[in-house]
């Protein structure tokens, strides 16, 4: 498997902010990696590196180019979706697909007609006069017909209601991704989307807290739940966080075996969602 | 819990029937048709000042004062009063895209960056050096010879309008067709239109920085150092260098050609037609006046700033 983003020491400082520290991972092909942390955690600048949108320091390979100096070649492979703000207010669906057509070389305008068939958008609306949700889907629909090898999208569903958020996710699943293809994510709404990702990325304050395949979850993470009397007894095993809910705690340890854990309570992997809040209130140790 | 929807993805072969790229021609002119798509007054806005010229031309009165008319005694009189009118339908159009192209120059990359779209337009495989150029080419190249090409079909229109008018009696038969002169007539006017886009191109060069550098208040920040200087200087040393440059620069190129030496008009009237320009002008002077070319290489410096603006700012 070849890595479709190595990225190595990248360092990036917003005047004295330290946007992105020392920042090393690698994504490979045919996943689909979750990029999640807090507000300001450094999510949306990994992003601009990765589309070479902003100057860094380090070693950044997207698809083997340098997005700083390859940006061009780049961006015929890659397809990025910002926010639902970027489309602009004064294009008009029929000009987006004129517009992708005449620059993009791997945009099939069949596939993305096909697509806006099955929604409410007219070919003759302007970007201004659709809903929020129907730009993400002309969005969406332009670059389903492109035929990418990574897709990145920072928060694209941010503002959408329920619906239109499950569909965006199913269409991405059902119409767009295979083996070939990659897409790596932001999104605040985790609990959402995780069964969608094979890797996800924690960053907090511009580092990589945690990297790890999702099927490898189950052997580095366990969550305890135990009554509250017993807590004493298992806090030997230095949970890195704990939390109680109704007199019960909750808590959470990294690469304890069942054998260890089993005896104090009910066991189980902690979901994506469980895990992110752990590791990122849990920065305190035992 | 830990297999996710990702594991039954299918395993579709990549087709790399796909060419790599477009050719540069194809996407310069789908870069070209998005700007008139955006900023739509730049044919708008002549079309509409060219209908009026038409409903002017039709429905206008001409009043002549016989004590203050035109000497319009001989042939050539008439020609050149017939070549003078053919410029004077095509000023306004020119005015127009002036301001339209000036204010399209300053907007076009401050506007996309405040609508944040420049995160669309940058998702897509074209070039900041590209899409700058297409901006510049719309500016310079589009517009006013676009105006120009409008121009000619309007002054056609016109011609044809009061040509009618005449025949029916409601116009005095002043104006004699002269399909030489017309063609001549023509002729300088796209000569000028070259030169002077040529002479301006620093100007436009200077808006797309502007355009690419500001934050907020673009025609604040073009225009300011263009009043602030020359105030500053005279205020400093007592001197006008900043002003007798910016003169220059909005007006050399017609002292170059030698304006003039043209005798179109005299008190009396027309005198000689517009096309004698072709022969008055110093077309080899302007072509080889180090100054023209001196704007052109700032012109270049310019845009290639606003490129590598364009290119590396991060503030959406």
């Amino acid at each position: 498997m070849t890595a479709v983003i190595e990225a190595l020491g990248v360092t990036k400082n917003y005047g004295a902010t330290r946007a992105l520290d020392d920042v090393t991972f690698s994504v490979e092909a045919g996943r689909i990696v979750g990029l999640i942390g807090p507000n300001g955690a450094g999510k949306t600048t990994a992003l601009k590196a990765i589309l070479g949108l902003t100057p860094f320091s380090g070693e950044l390979r997207v698809l083997g180019l340098d997005p700083r100096t390859a940006r061009d070649a780049l961006m015929r492979e890659v397809c990025f979706i910002a926010d639902v703000a970027v489309l602009p207010r004064w294009l008009r669906v029929t000009q987006a697909l004129d517009f992708v057509a005449g620059v993009h070389p791997r945009f099939d305008r069949a596939v993305a007609e096909n697509f806006l068939k099955k929604t409410d958008i007219r070919m003759a609306s302007r970007v201004r006069e659709l809903s929020k949700g129907m730009v993400t889907q002309l969005h969406l629909a332009l670059v389903l017909a492109i035929d990418a090898r990574l897709l990145v999208l920072d928060e694209p569903t941010l503002g959408l209601d329920l619906l239109y958020r499950r569909n965006f996710y199913d269409t991405l699943l059902n119409d767009y991704f295979d083996k070939q293809r990659t897409i790596l994510l932001t999104t605040h709404q985790v609990e959402e989307v995780e069964n969608l990702f094979t890797d996800v990325i924690f960053i907090n304050h511009g580092r990589v807290a945690l990297r790890a395949a999702v099927e490898d979850l189950g052997s580095r993470y366990q969550q305890l739940t135990l009554a509250a009397e017993q807590a004493e007894h298992a806090r030997v095993l230095q949970p890195f966080y704990e939390r109680e809910v109704f007199g019960r705690v909750a808590m959470y340890f990294e690469g304890r075996s069942a054998a260890e854990l089993g005896a104090f309570g009910e066991l189980r992997t902690p979901s994506i969602a469980d895990l992110f809040v752990a590791k990122m209130q849990g920065t305190g140790r035992p | 819990m830990n297999t996710t929807f990702a594991d039954n993805a299918p395993d579709s072969p990549r087709t790399d029937a796909a060419p790599a790229a477009k050719r540069p021609g194809e996407v310069l002119l789908t870069l070209v048709r998005r700007e008139l798509w955006e900023h739509r007054a730049l044919w708008l806005a002549p079309l509409v000042v060219a209908a009026l010229l038409a409903v002017v031309a039709a429905i206008g009165r001409a009043h002549i004062q016989m004590d203050n008319a035109p000497d319009l005694s001989s042939e050539s009189q008439r020609v050149a009063l017939f070549s003078i009118i053919q410029v004077v339908f095509a000023v306004p159009l020119y005015i127009v895209i002036l301001f339209v192209a000036g204010f399209y120059l300053l907007d076009c990359l401050y506007a996309e960056r405040k609508d944040r779209s420049i995160l669309f337009w940058k998702s897509l495989p074209v070039s900041d050096g590209l899409t700058v150029c297409s901006k510049l080419l719309v500016g310079l190249v589009v517009a006013p010879f676009g105006v120009f090409a409008l121009a000619l079909l309007a002054h056609l229109i016109l011609s044809a309008i009061l040509g009618a008018r005449v025949a029916l009696g409601s116009l005095p038969p002043v104006i004699t067709w002269n399909s030489y002169e017309w063609l001549r007539t023509e002729a300088v006017m796209l000569l000028a239109t070259l030169f002077a886009v040529l002479w301006y191109a620093p100007i436009a060069g200077y808006l797309l920085l502007v355009s690419a550098w500001v934050r907020r208040a673009p025609i604040l920040w073009a225009t300011l150092p263009f009043v602030l200087g020359p105030v500053l200087e005279w205020v400093a040393f007592g001197t006008r260098y900043l002003l007798n440059f910016i003169d220059y620069r909005l007006g050399g190129i017609w002292a170059i050609l030698g304006v003039e030496r043209l005798r179109i008009l005299s008190k009396h009237g027309p005198q000689l037609s517009v096309g004698t320009a072709l022969e008055m002008f110093d077309f080899r002077g302007a072509l080889t006046s180090i100054d023209l070319w001196l704007g052109l290489a700032a012109t270049a410096a310019l845009v290639y700033a606003a490129t590598r603006i364009r290119r590396y700012r991060d503030d959406t």
